[in-house]
Order: C-alpha cells, then structure tokens, then sequence
C-alpha cells in the first residue's frame, strides 16, 4: 500500500484515530509519519491517535525461511575466496558480464546472489569453489524437469550401479560383478 | 488452514511445511526484473492453473498491509514476501494446503504446509502442484547444479523442509543448546521461533535441512523423518519425567493458566505465548482435556495482525489485547461444548 500523503513510498505507518467518536485511519511512509508528527499534525488530539506497525510480530525473527541468513552473506561469500584470489577473480568478473542480466562478479560477491540463472553458465567456474564450500558438493543429486528426466534417471541408474560394482567386488561376489559391468556398458552407451 | 486440522504426533509436532524454489529461464531474478517481466511472470503462472478447478489467485501486491503481514504471521508466506514492494501473487489451492508464491525471492516458491508431522505427505502435496507447473513452464535447471535459485544456497532439489516441534521438556532440561549442535553435524539446523529458550519463547522449534545441492529429496527427507522421530521420541521420555517428578507443580500451573484463559479480559502476546505452551503440555500429558489443535489455532489467529485482519480494521494495542482474550474465550467455549 502507497503512503496517502507522497503516494510514493511504501506505507509502513498506520495512525488510528478516535476523535469524539470519529474513527479516522492514516496509511503514511515513515518519512510522512515523521514530518507529520514533527509538525504536530498528527497526534494533536493527544493521547487518541496510535501508531500501528503492521509486521510488528510475535516472532522475533523469521521462525520458517531464511536459512541464508543464518550466516550472512559476508561470511559465506566474503571468506570463499583467499584475498590473493578474490582481486584476480574480481579483476576477471568487472570485465566479465552475464549477456542476460548484466551482473558481474563483483556484483554478486556484493549481493551474495546471482542475478539471472544464466548467471551459473556466465560465471561456472568462478561460482564452484563459493558454491562447494556452503555445499559440501558441487553436483546435483536428485530430481529433474520432466525435460530433462529420462538423462537423469539414467544417470541416477549408472550411479547406483557403480556402487553396487564396488560392493559386489568388495565381497568378491564377481559373477554379480561381471553381470553389473556388462548392465554399465550398455548403459553408459546410451548416456 | 493447517492450523484447522488434527495432525499426526501433535502432541510434540506442531506443522510440517516444505517449498521448493524454482525459477524461469529467460527472466532475470528480482533487482533486475523490471515490472513488464515481473507481470509477465505472474501471467505464465497463473495460465496454468486458470483453467483448473480449485485454484485460486490472490493479487498479493494488491492486499492491506495487514493482511499482508497475518499470512506470515500464520507461516503461510515469508515476511520477506509479505514486505515485498511490486508486482507478487499467491496462488491457493481449495483445501488452502499449498501456496505458490510468485515472485518472491524466487521467481515461484511452491509451498504445501500440513499440521503436525506428516513429511511424506507434504511432499506428495508439493510434488503434485510442482507437475503442474513442470509441463508447461521452462523451469530453469542444469545438470550439473540442478534446480537453479537466485540465492546459491537453495541450488540442487530447491527443496526446504521444515518441522516445527513443540519442546517445552527439552527446554526444562537444558538440552536445547546440545541438540542444536548435533544437528549441525548432520546438516540440519534448528531455530527458535520467538527468540532462543526463553521461558517466553512458547517452546516452538523449527528443524530443516541445510543442504540442497548433492542430497536427493528422498535422502533428505528419510534422514528429517529419522531424525525428528527421535527428537519426538525423546520430547515424550522427558515430559514423563515430569510427570512422575513433579506433576504437582505442573498441574498447579496449567490449572492456573487455564483460570487467565478463561476469565481475563485482555492478553498481551508475550503473555499468549506462554499460556500457551504450559496449556499445549498439560492437554498433551492429559492433566485437562482440549483438543491440541485448538491450541495451536489460538496461537495462530491471536497474533497481532492477524487480530486486525479477523476485525477488519487497525486496532491499538489494548483493543488487540481485548480481542485477543474474546478469541481465547471463544476457542475454549467452543472446545469444552465439543465434549
């Protein structure tokens, strides 16, 4: 909702009044509210007029999201690089441009966030240390667009097999191994 | 409304809710979206679910600030989201279970929230809205990194899952700071939901993983089920500690809880909050008969914007506090006449 007074800025102030029975709501930025207040406009009645925040909350901070903001943004992303590296990287980044969005490296060390997801192809080998470290991993494991799903699952398939393969020769059960190996091979041909 | 269903484990679990975050290729993500792309966005959406029965849209950036804000305070949307200036919409399923929000810090955040602990079918709820989306939509992804996400903490499955936990015996212990650190190690985390362990905090824990990229759905969603299991199983071994040692001092305290509940003309949030965690672990060990679901509905519709919004208008505080003690009042009128 728009301030009423500038019609500009985010309302974030509510000001509700009781005078003499005459109920009267204000929606205004803080800006508004602030020169409002300051030149005695609002409040005049004394004690009847109330200021409203409307996130104020139970909840001191965000009980569900916001996992990201368990470290900051300066800590994942400010420490992944040494400092030697993060001015060879940033020198690399301000002359490296995403063609899609515009957004360089410097920007995202700045953000913490990329700005496109052509971002990840732009900037792949720049963003997979940052991306290991908060990780752990560097690739997907998991589901996939229906577009890309009968390649996944394949490939799920071959990972599976291959640590079936080592289990199989670690308890020297080779016949299962042989049988894995010739399954791998035809998969790996359609791969 | 989650908060309107009995679920399973609620006499330790209070929700279950998990999003997955995904994204469009060819847009940019917020910051550089202008607000032609932002409407294109929400116009793609929301075409896919036009035509089909039980959708509802809702022009989020349209809604009072208050309503707004009680959707977060009710954990149905982000308060990032609900203090999000421009173009976003939410789009609702008919039995309110899933929400898509579009264009919250991701171009579509696919949520489904169910009450107490039901991971799997949370899962089936969101996976059901995401096929939807996935037919038709060109969501953006990689091999290598999966689904991609603005933030590259959310890259691979996009997928977050969340428990939250009612704790009271853990607190009453002191074994909060312990079990934080262990889940750690396994790549999960634990927040408080009011501030860390105050006897004020209501008890309420909120436990989801950490890691998306490298950890398929299933693996992360099997070791959440194993883990809060056991949490579960631990919360139930110290509540019956206290009920062998000091059942007195508990009953006593419910007991008087429940004459405030019952009688007071205006509750302050802080004071809500309280009552009702010693009121959800009296019903929870049987020492007064009230369905718990009940408990965490007055939680929820007791929160201050969302008192505004039940009231259709801005209330001042000691308004707030007398309306919340009528919802009180109400919910347990209408709690002891269901005997």
């Amino acid at each position: 909702m728009l301030c009423e007074r500038c019609k500009k800025k985010e309302a974030t102030f509510y000001y509700h009044e009781n005078v003499n029975g005459t109920e009267k709501t204000y929606s205004l930025c803080r800006d508004c509210a602030d020169e409002l207040k300051k030149s005695g406009e609002l409040g005049k009645f004394g004690g009847f007029g109330t200021e409203f925040a409307p996130f104020e909350s139970l909840f001191a901070h965000d009980p569900f999201e916001n996992i990201d903001s368990l470290f900051s943004k300066q800590e994942i992303f400010g420490s992944l690089f040494a400092p030697a590296k993060t001015r060879q990287l940033a020198e690399r980044g301000s002359a490296k441009k995403c063609p899609l969005c515009g957004m360089t490296l410097s920007d995202f060390s700045r953000e913490g966030k990329v700005g496109c997801p052509t971002c990840y192809e732009t900037f792949a080998d720049e963003l997979e240390p940052a991306i290991g470290r908060i990780h752990g991993r560097t690739a997907h494991n998991g589901r996939a667009p229906s577009k890309f799903r009968e390649k996944t699952e394949l490939k799920n398939r071959i990972r599976a097999l291959e640590a079936e393969q080592k289990e199989a020769i670690k308890t020297e059960n080779y016949e299962r191994a042989a049988e894995i190996r010739d399954e791998l091979k035809n998969l790996r041909g359609q791969a | 409304m989650w908060y309107k269903n009995k679920g399973q484990e609620n006499d330790v679990a209070v929700s279950t809710r998990i999003r997955l975050a995904r994204n469009l290729n060819g847009y940019p993500f917020e910051g550089r979206l202008n607000e032609e792309q932002a409407k294109e966005i929400i116009e793609k959406v929301w075409s896919v679910f036009e035509g089909k029965s039980g959708w509802t849209f809702v022009d989020f950036s349209a809604l009072p600030a208050i309503e707004r804000a009680s959707y977060a305070e009710r954990h149905i949307v982000s308060p990032e989201f609900a203090k999000k200036q421009g173009p976003c919409a939410l789009i609702v399923n008919e039995e309110a279970s899933v929400y898509i929000m579009v264009l919250e810090e991701d171009h579509l955040r696919i949520q489904a929230i169910s009450a107490g602990f039901d991971l799997s079918g949370t899962m089936k709820a969101v996976t059901d809205a995401e096929k939807l989306l996935d037919e038709v939509l060109d969501i953006a992804y990689s091999e290598k990194l999966g689904y991609l996400t603005h933030c590259p903490t959310n890259l691979g499955t996009g997928m977050r899952a969340s428990v939250m936990l009612h704790l009271p015996a853990y607190i009453g212990a002191g074994g909060i700071r312990n079990l934080q650190g262990q889940l750690e190690k396994l790549g999960l985390t634990m927040r408080g939901m009011t501030g860390e362990g105050s006897s004020a905090s209501g008890g309420l824990y909120q436990i989801s993983n950490q890691i998306t990229l490298g950890i398929t759905e299933d693996e992360t969603i099997a070791k959440l089920e194993d883990v809060i299991g056991q949490i579960i199983a631990k919360e139930r071994d110290l509540r019956g500690r206290i009920s062998r040692d000091s059942l007195d001092n508990l009953s006593d305290r419910v007991m008087r809880d429940m004459g405030v509940m019952m009688y007071a003309t205006r509750i302050g949030s802080a004071e809500l909050i309280s009552l009702y965690s010693d009121v959800r672990l009296g019903a929870a060990l049987n020492l007064l008969s009230l369905p718990i679901e009940k408990l965490d509905e007055m939680l929820m519709r007791c929160m201050p914007n969302t008192i505004c919004a039940e009231r259709e208008g801005m209330l001042t505080p000691a308004e707030r506090d007398r309306a919340r003690a009528a919802i009180v009042r109400e919910i347990l009128g209408k709690a002891n006449n269901a005997e």
